[in-house]
């Protein structure tokens, strides 16, 4: 165990992978035997075998699949936002880390919201929407925005003014410098908030859809809630974190072929 | 401070510094004077070199003279700086300065990192895309970094990387290029090179060199006019040209001559009570 307290060892990655095997079964298991004592009544915490059938169930039943739809709305629905926190925020925070008249301005605006409850704000865009796909969309994109500006600006402010420096030296614009000389070195730390403000979306998707979903893996939890199935409820809490990993896990892959670089700084 | 005079009248000169005086607020009130009134003209092609220990303000000089100057800091206090009789205030096109903290693109390989300039309005303007390869490659051969164009940055050494810096910066063609320590970071060995380096591409091309270092025997290797400061604030405690021809070895640095010259420099800042620390590494 001398390597058991040293945070700089490195696993292989066989033991790695072990240890999270044995992190889930340990929690299977718990779980399996509470369930099974009957410590616990099945309508509060389902075995793991009825959530395993309830997962089938919704996969295909009945010539459908309610699965596969929810999880097409529910995608759909972050990856719009997706997008437009990207294409909003991206810049945004950019300006406001090159500009700090601007970001006097504005941060102001944006930061206390990183800790203000913007679930909170879903009555108003609520009435103020009405409670379509915008009003949806907009509550993502809120709830992402205002995470992933303050961590743009950050990015930017973070880069070393040496880079800043040299390009002025060589005759850059200013716009040149953050251009040539900011932006491209702030891209790592930029794509890392990109891919924490759309993790933040998974976590807002079931607030998102709690109002009037037709369709959506936050209906099909709230639906499945008011029918007592807590077995379904399991199902689509599971399928939503697996789904929340799969993004995570490929923006990470995405960030490493961008930025191979980064590691080696 | 006759030598000066002779050096100063021959050629009008290209950069002057008249009287500088240059304050810093202190963070627990009052002012720190780095500069004390400081005059020096330079005419170039040459090699000068600001010698003066740590912390003595010769940086800060050197920023003065057409480099970028740091925000939030009236520069100079008082005093002029003219650029071909024109006072310079900020930045100057014809001046482009080597950081002994290189600020290579991590993300762009050795060729584009050279190529860097050609990103920028400027230096498109002034030279047509046809010739900006050959530019490239020519540098990267006189380097010594062709064979390393497609690798990136965090792939080369220290040496390597200012390599890359050095080339970009006189791949402009610079009338004026300002050392800010660019060795200074480097092992002896690799040091010793670049100044090898530096030598061979001046002679290629021949411009005022304004060198900082607080190294005796870098000034005494590659100065043909060694400027020696006092500390605290910097003053000029000796001036003097030194026309061996270079290259100089090691073996000129025993010689009566080099060893006379490093113990008037030695003497010069001991004088001058100098607080900071000069390296003498013979």
């Amino acid at each position: 165990m001398s390597q058991g307290w040293n945070p700089y060892a490195t696993l292989s990655g066989g033991l790695r992978r072990q240890l999270g095997i044995i992190g889930v079964a340990v929690v299977l298991l718990v779980w399996f035997a509470l369930s099974a004592s009957g410590w616990i009544s099945a309508n509060k915490l389902p075995s793991p075998f009825a959530v395993m059938k309830a997962l089938a169930y919704l996969t295909w039943s009945e010539g459908k699949s309610l699965l596969l739809d929810a999880t097409l709305w529910s995608v759909g629905r972050v990856a719009a936002a997706g997008v437009l926190v990207v294409l909003i925020g991206v810049p945004l925070g950019i300006l406001m880390g090159a500009s700090p008249k601007l970001n006097a301005l504005l941060s102001p605006l944006i930061d206390p919201f990183r800790s203000a409850p913007v679930v909170a704000l879903l009555p108003i865009l609520v009435m103020w929407l009405g409670i379509g796909e915008t009003m949806k969309v907009t509550f993502l994109f809120i709830g992402a925005v205002v995470y992933l500006v303050p961590m743009v600006r950050d990015a930017i402010q973070a880069v070393p003014q040496s880079y800043w420096t040299g390009a002025r030296d060589l005759g850059a614009s200013p716009w040149e410098c953050i251009r040539h000389a900011v932006v491209p070195i702030a891209m790592p730390r930029i794509a890392d908030a990109i891919i924490v403000s759309v993790s933040v979306m998974w976590t807002y998707i079931t607030v998102a859809e709690y109002v009037n979903a037709k369709v959506g893996l936050g209906q099909l939890i709230q639906n499945a809630r008011r029918f007592s199935a807590m077995d379904q409820v399991f199902a689509g809490i599971i399928v939503i974190m697996a789904l929340a990993l799969l993004t995570y896990q490929s923006m990470r892959w995405a960030k490493r072929r961008l930025y191979p670089w980064e590691t080696q700084t | 401070m006759s030598e000066t005079a002779v050096i100063a009248s021959a050629t009008p000169a290209v950069i002057a510094l008249d009287r500088i005086v240059q304050e810093y607020p202190r963070p627990e009130g009052g002012v720190n004077r780095v500069v004390d009134d400081l005059s020096l003209r330079f005419t170039g092609p040459s090699i000068n070199m600001l010698l003066g220990p740590s912390g003595c303000g010769k940086s800060t000089l050197l920023y003065m003279m057409g480099g970028v100057r740091p925000q939030n800091t009236n520069m100079p206090t008082s005093g002029t700086i003219t650029i071909d009789g024109v006072p310079c205030n900020d930045a100057h096109d014809d001046a482009v300065m080597v950081f002994q903290r290189y600020a290579n693109r991590p993300d762009l390989n050795v060729y584009d990192n050279v190529a860097f300039p050609f990103r920028l309005a400027l230096w498109r303007d002034r030279i047509p895309s046809a010739e900006r390869h050959g530019m490239v490659m020519h540098m990267l051969e006189a380097v010594g970094l062709a064979d390393k164009a497609k690798l990136l940055p965090s792939q080369l050494s220290g040496g390597q990387n200012q390599r890359i810096a050095l080339a970009r910066s006189l791949m402009l063609r610079p009338r004026i290029l300002l050392m800010d320590e660019p060795f200074g970071a480097l092992d002896a060995q690799t040091r010793e090179e670049m100044q090898k380096l530096l030598v061979r591409l001046y002679e290629e091309h021949p411009c005022l060199i304004v060198f900082v270092t607080h190294d005796v025997t870098e000034a005494l290797l590659l100065g043909d006019r060694v400027v020696v400061l006092s500390t605290q604030p910097a003053r000029i405690a000796d001036d003097f040209a030194i026309a061996t021809p270079k290259p100089r070895d090691s073996g000129w640095l025993r010689m009566p001559e080099a060893a006379a010259l490093e113990q008037r420099i030695l003497s010069r800042l001991h004088q001058a009570a100098g607080k900071g620390n000069v390296r003498v590494t013979v």
